[in-house]
């Protein structure tokens, strides 16, 4: 707290701001000196109160005190009074200004970007951060927070990967972005690096920006969408032992699908062309993700290399079918009739039954203009989630839940909540996103398919003793596995994500990349796979605004962000196994009790299972067939 | 005929060389980290790595150093892969990660670190500025190459002589097969796999310096074009052998130059004939299986 700025009082267009330090001090690097800062004492006292909390909280700690929890929260607590009390206070500064009749309209609106900007900085931030981790850990010495804290085990990984990378990229941003400083004033050692800090707070407060504002929002599940179908795709062969990085090359030839049937299906199909694209999507990527399942099956080829090649195959077919309409061969020239009129390479656009809608547009049913979404979405999950639970005895109350629910989805979808939102991208590949990952919970966890599947990447040769075709598995998930990346191509194509209905070279495919590190930070489940993906569409959307007020940082950061939190998965968070996989307590108990106690129930055995969301990946089957010798 | 008369001339004989020389320094680095049981799919990235490094060195040294920089930035280079697939060993070997998803981190880290230095160094994110002077060019006549290229030809030599005629090499190919048995002969297995995956770094990193101060005379984004893929490719085509790798790069570099030279002559799609090399992997892939690759490979060694 010491070390870096408390608060930031305000801040110009290009990150200059007006830093707080616990001292009192206030430094002004900003362009536009003379603006009126909000008062600060309180927030100051508030802070000091803070420190004392948490130097108790050490201080408790280290002596192994049972209360030190107690003070974490406190302080906690008072940090976060200062934030709101900083708040408080800028909104009154900025309604100060605002009733200024004094200032023109442009200076005014400058004004009220500058304290929209300020708000708490790293000195306030890490305080409430400790005080929630020293609270965690001293309740961890009580059993019922043990357990809960226990079946989030599999949280743990990816938050302490997240962390490291977040450490690691702020090391980055430390050493490459210089402080900006535009009050003229040259800046000494100290106050340079307080500038320093403050910048990384800013670019990581930009990053993660999206999740707070709805428009903003919008766009991050505009770009989280082909995330999730990818990274679905990826977790679902990891689930099966299997390790697809052909995603890329699945979405193009997904893509390519469904530019063909949207363009050249007879327009007479109507409404059957857009149900029919996206299966020709689904279809498209099922073929690529099939070749190395059955190359695999067949003939024992590794689906690592095969799928790599077949990225570049289909690249190449994609850049032969759209980059120019006539090809050379053998001396002719032969026409294509893909590539649209024009210098840039893309497809003829999709006819207009084979385009996925705006979601605002299919959801609004506000007249007149106005935008007011309709509630009846938001009512029809409720009343699943909420009669599923009620209902726990009944045994069909997945059924039961879902026909309520879409009787009251479709009685309320005329009641509309309005929303002021501009201009949002995010389409109906989003829903059929979130389809998919209801489809991949209920096949993996539900069927007997699944249990097939599971059995195979947990131990293919116990699968196999146990009847189950290990060759039938591994085509299954990666022919499944490919369409759910081959859907990612209505993302792009029918829903029009990149401005345009049409197939586009300028196709970001290597999503299907970004796809390995959503399953792994999902730790290949369904809910995971979402949410991660939302991350990911979040920091890619704050990224875009971190390339438009810095010069010396862009929107690379995230990039390499993603590769850190990968590689630090794959390291499994530096952690001990003795943390990240404990043996189960029921196996502990059995083993205290010595023999004759009992043996492991169904529950721990499933919870371990669902702990292993990589099972034996990328292993070569020979070893296996071997055995250890 | 046209077309023969294309192929038969200096100029495809330097486009074949300068196609095979980057296939053949990463697939014989490749060789080293299979042999020894670390599947290396970061290859890609550990061009990209060493092409970085050797620009952006060069033009810092330059200005003091002149001539000699390029041979500075050479150094880099290799010491820039070999660093970086240090980080793919500790992860892969002391955390016993799965060794495809490291690989593929670094390869994504690949994608963004260049860009955020050379943001940082100079502004542009996807081009470093051309350095003066590159590496010198030797040979004669229309026949000139950069240092890299013997280099290469003398490593495919120098691996053969490693891998099977000296103690080192059968102590990698052991801990590659039998890592259990090479470690009760008194093999130290973690060892020889760190020396193995950090010269592979090493050879790509001099690979990537080849494109960006031998070829070239700048890093421009995305330099390798895949060539660390077609190289693991090679890789396996040449059955994890030193002069398999080089038949199997030597034939796809035959492939790249000819798509290199196609483009503009009416015979056959350019696009489609720089596929070939990942067609022919798949389909050798179908007839050799994993039969004859490393025991080990892929497996963690947990002794």
């Amino acid at each position: 707290m010491l070390l870096a700025p408390l608060a930031t009082l305000g801040r110009g267009f290009s990150a200059d701001a007006v830093l707080l330090h616990l001292s009192g001090s206030v430094m002004n690097l900003s362009a536009n000196q003379e603006a009126p800062l909000p008062p600060t004492g309180t927030i100051v006292a508030l802070a000091w109160a803070t420190l004392a909390m948490m130097v108790a909280t050490l201080v408790g700690a280290l002596r192994r005190q049972n209360w030190f929890w107690i003070t974490g929260l406190i302080g906690s607590v008072l940090a976060v009074t200062a934030v709101v009390t900083l708040g408080n206070s800028i909104d009154e500064q900025t309604a100060r200004v605002m009733a200024d009749s004094a200032l023109r309209p442009g200076a005014k609106r400058q004004l009220r970007n500058y304290y929209a900007s300020a708000g708490m900085n790293l000195g306030l931030f890490l305080p409430v951060l400790a005080g929630l981790i020293a609270a965690g850990a001293g309740l961890s010495a009580r059993d019922w927070w043990w357990q809960t804290f226990n079946r989030m085990r599999g949280l743990l990984v990816p938050t302490a990967a997240i962390g490291l990378a977040i450490l690691v990229g702020a090391l980055v941003v430390l050493i490459v972005q210089p402080a900006v400083n535009q009050s003229g004033a040259a800046l000494s050692l100290w106050s340079g690096w307080l500038a320093k800090a403050d910048m990384v707070y800013f670019v990581y407060s930009t990053l993660f920006a999206p999740l707070t504002a709805l428009n903003p929002l919008l766009d991050s599940l505009k770009l989280a969408t082909p995330l999730i179908f990818t990274g679905l795709s990826v977790a679902f062969a990891f689930r099966t032992g299997l390790f697809n990085i052909g995603a890329p090359g699945q979405l193009t030839m997904g893509a390519i699908g469904a530019m063909l049937v949207g363009v050249y299906a007879p327009a007479s199909l109507g409404w059957a062309l857009l149900p029919l694209s996206v299966l020709a999507a689904a279809l498209g990527g099922a073929l690529w993700g099939a070749i190395p399942g059955i190359l695999k099956a067949r003939f024992g080829s590794s689906e690592v290399i095969n799928t790599i090649m077949l990225n570049y195959v289909a690249s190449a077919i994609f850049i032969f079918m759209i980059g120019n309409d006539k090809f050379p061969f053998l001396g002719r020239e032969y026409s294509l009739p893909f590539k649209a009129e024009g210098f840039e390479p893309r497809s003829q656009e999709l006819q207009e039954a084979a385009q996925l809608r705006p979601l605002l547009s299919v959801l609004n049913v506000g007249q007149n203009g106005a935008v007011a979404v309709s509630i009846g979405l938001l009512v029809a999950t409720a009343a699943f989630f909420g009669l599923r639970l009620a209902l726990r005895r009944q045994k069909n109350r997945s059924l039961i839940a879902a026909a309520a629910a879409l009787i009251l989805g479709a009685l309320t979808w005329q009641i509309g909540i309005p929303v002021s939102v501009t201009g949002s991208q995010l389409n109906g590949a989003f829903l059929i996103a979130l389809v998919c990952a209801a489809l991949f919970g209920l096949l993996m966890w539900r069927t007997a398919t699944g249990y097939a599947l599971r059995a195979v990447g947990l131990s293919p040769k116990a699968a196999e003793y146990g009847g189950i075709s290990v060759a039938r598995g591994t085509i299954l998930a990666m022919t499944i596995a490919g369409m759910f990346a081959g859907l990612a191509g209505t993302h792009y194509v029918n829903g029009g994500a990149l401005d345009e209905y049409r197939l586009k070279g300028n196709m970001p495919v290597n999503v299907g990349f970004d796809g390995i590190a959503v399953a792994l930070m999902g730790q290949s489940t369904p809910a995971g796979v979402v949410a991660a993906s939302v991350l990911f569409g979040t920091i890619d959307t704050g990224g875009i605004d971190v390339d438009q007020k810095l010069d010396t940082i862009n929107r690379d950061i995230v990039t390499v962000l993603k590769a850190l939190i990968v590689l630090f998965i794959a390291a499994g968070g530096f952690l001990s196994r003795r943390v990240t996989d404990p043996p189960p307590p029921a196996l502990l108990a059995s083993a205290k009790a010595g023999p004759g106690a009992p043996s492991l129930d169904g529950t721990s055995a499933a919870h371990l299972e669902r702990s292993t969301p990589l099972p034996n990946v990328g292993q070569n089957p020979e070893h296996h067939r071997d055995g250890d010798k | 005929m046209n077309l023969l008369e294309q192929l038969f001339t200096t100029a495809f004989l330097v486009t074949f060389i300068r196609s095979v020389v980057p296939l053949l320094l990463t697939a014989l680095g490749g060789l080293f980290s299979e042999r020894s049981g670390v599947v290396n799919i970061a290859l890609d990235g550990l061009i990209i790595f060493g092409a970085l490094a050797g620009a952006v060195s060069t033009k810092l040294l330059e200005p003091s150093l002149g001539a000699a920089a390029p041979w500075v930035g050479w150094l880099a280079g290799m010491l820039v892969g070999g660093l970086i697939a240090w980080i793919h060993a500790v992860v892969s070997i002391k955390y016993r990660a799965n060794q495809v998803i490291s690989g593929t981190a670094i390869n994504l880290l690949a994608t963004g670190v260049p860009a955020v230095l050379l943001t940082a160094l100079y502004g542009v994110s996807n081009e470093s500025p051309k350095v003066e002077n590159a590496l010198p060019l030797w040979g004669i006549g229309d026949l000139k190459f950069s240092p890299p290229v013997y280099f290469a030809f003398l490593a495919v030599a120098a691996a053969w002589y490693v891998m099977y005629r000296t103690p080192y090499g059968l102590r990698l190919r052991a801990t590659g097969e039998q890592p259990g048995a090479a470690a009760s002969m008194g093999v130290n297995v973690r060892r020889m796999r760190y020396s193995a995956v950090i010269l592979s770094g090493v050879l790509a990193g001099t690979a990537g310096v080849f494109l960006s101060i031998g070829n070239l005379d700048s890093y421009v984004r995305n330099i390798s074009a895949g060539g660390g893929f077609i190289a693991l490719a090679a890789l396996i085509f040449g059955q994890w052998k030193p002069l398999g790798v080089l038949a199997a790069t030597l034939l796809f570099g035959l492939l790249q130059a000819m798509s290199i030279t196609l483009d503009g002559q009416n015979l056959l799609p350019s696009t489609l004939v720089q596929a070939l090399p990942y067609l022919i992997t798949i389909i050798a892939l179908i007839f050799t299986g994993r039969s004859r690759a490393p025991k080990a490979l892929g497996t963690p060694y947990d002794g």
